[in-house]
């Protein structure tokens, strides 16, 4: 549920919808790979590139076969869809996610006005 | 492009590196050797120092794998999107991504490696598979547009606003008297000046005003007596008579 450390992928983030799949940190859910097998599992990070990495997965190759791993990184490159689950609200999801990157903004710039913040 | 050849292990970077650990390329034992996690490059050696060499945009995913059905033993599963034995059919795959212009999925599908990385130590998985994933995000896409829209400094919007001096809602701004006249267009300044002019009119007996006021010049501006017509200024003269 951390914000990136990194700045670029902080302004990457901001400026993409892999700012949604960010909100996605614990959910579980299905993503298709370019290659057409699916792994669903839960998601533990997705970065700026849209690398994702899952947890508890069940992956089912392109041949159908289906094999559980502890923990997969997918690389961004080879992400087709990530599904979003139906009890999301997508545009909370991204506002909240916004407003994490703008706190963590803040918290350097303004040093002591922090306190004087009227966001929440 | 990998090929199984005579290698040096890499000397810098190497976030990790685990002895005892077989390589499996497509079902294929290769026997055991040293598995090196390194920035740069993913690469194994066994124990007569042949070896070969992952590069990370190469790798489509990586996992840790504990399902026994799938695979006899727990090991850190590797999927490439390249053909690792042949050198010939690594400049095949060359010559056949020069003839495309477009995104590589063709030749994706057809041409993927599943490595497998078995280490004797099962505790050490969860570590490798971490640093790997640390070392993948070093690889971003170059061919993602998204990865091009950081440039320079990260823009604060907050800071932008306060450079311009517009601090918005909570304080109000106040100009101490040089800093309003420097905030006045030529056009304000006018409007001040008529109307300072103006009140010059109006001020009480013995309050002079030093500066010669231009737009009077069809009245007699007296810098002893109060000038114009002003009720004020009758009153005045009669407190003085008295």
């Amino acid at each position: 549920m951390d914000v990136s450390h990194s700045i670029r992928e902080r302004t990457i983030a901001e400026n993409s919808l892999v700012i949604l799949l960010q909100g996605l940190h614990g959910q579980v859910t299905t993503v298709d790979l370019r290659d057409e097998s699916t792994a669903r599992g839960r998601v533990i990070n997705v970065d700026a590139f849209m690398n994702i990495r899952l947890e508890k997965v069940l992956y089912r190759d392109r041949r159908g076969h289906v094999s559980s791993m502890d923990d997969l990184f997918i690389t961004g490159r080879n992400v087709r869809y990530v599904h979003i689950p139906d009890h999301m609200n997508i545009i909370e999801t991204i506002e909240t996610q916004l407003a994490k990157i703008h706190r963590v903004r803040n918290f350097g710039a303004s040093g002591g006005r922090k306190e004087y913040s009227k966001k929440k | 492009m990998v090929v199984l050849k005579s290698l040096h292990p890499p000397s810098e970077g190497v976030r990790l590196q685990q002895a005892d650990t077989t390589a499996v390329v497509d079902r294929k034992r290769l026997g055991s050797g040293t598995l090196f996690v390194a920035e740069a490059h993913l690469s194994w050696f066994d124990g007569s120092g042949m070896g070969f060499c992952l590069e990370y945009p190469s790798i489509s995913l990586h996992a840790v794998s504990r399902d026994l059905s799938a695979f006899p033993e727990e090991h850190l599963y590797v999927m490439v999107n390249a053909k690792l034995d042949d050198e010939a059919e690594a400049e095949q795959l060359d010559k056949a991504s020069d003839d495309e212009e477009s995104d590589s999925d063709d030749e994706d599908l057809g041409t993927i490696t599943e490595i497998r990385f078995v280490p004797s130590d099962k505790t050490r998985l969860e570590p490798l598979f971490s640093s790997m994933c640390d070392c993948q995000a070093l690889h971003p896409d170059p061919d993602d547009v998204h990865t091009d829209d950081y440039e320079g400094e990260e823009y604060d919007v907050e800071e932008a606003e306060q450079e311009q001096g517009q601090v918005q809602g909570d304080v109000p701004v106040f100009y101490s008297y040089e800093e309003g006249l420097s905030q006045l267009t030529s056009e304000g300044q006018a409007t001040l000046e008529r109307l300072e002019g103006m009140l010059a009119q109006y001020h009480m007996a013995g309050v002079r005003n030093d500066q010669p006021s231009a737009q009077f010049e069809g009245m007699e501006v007296d810098s002893n007596t109060v000038a114009g017509q002003s009720d004020d200024a009758d009153e005045q003269r009669f407190c003085t008579a008295d």
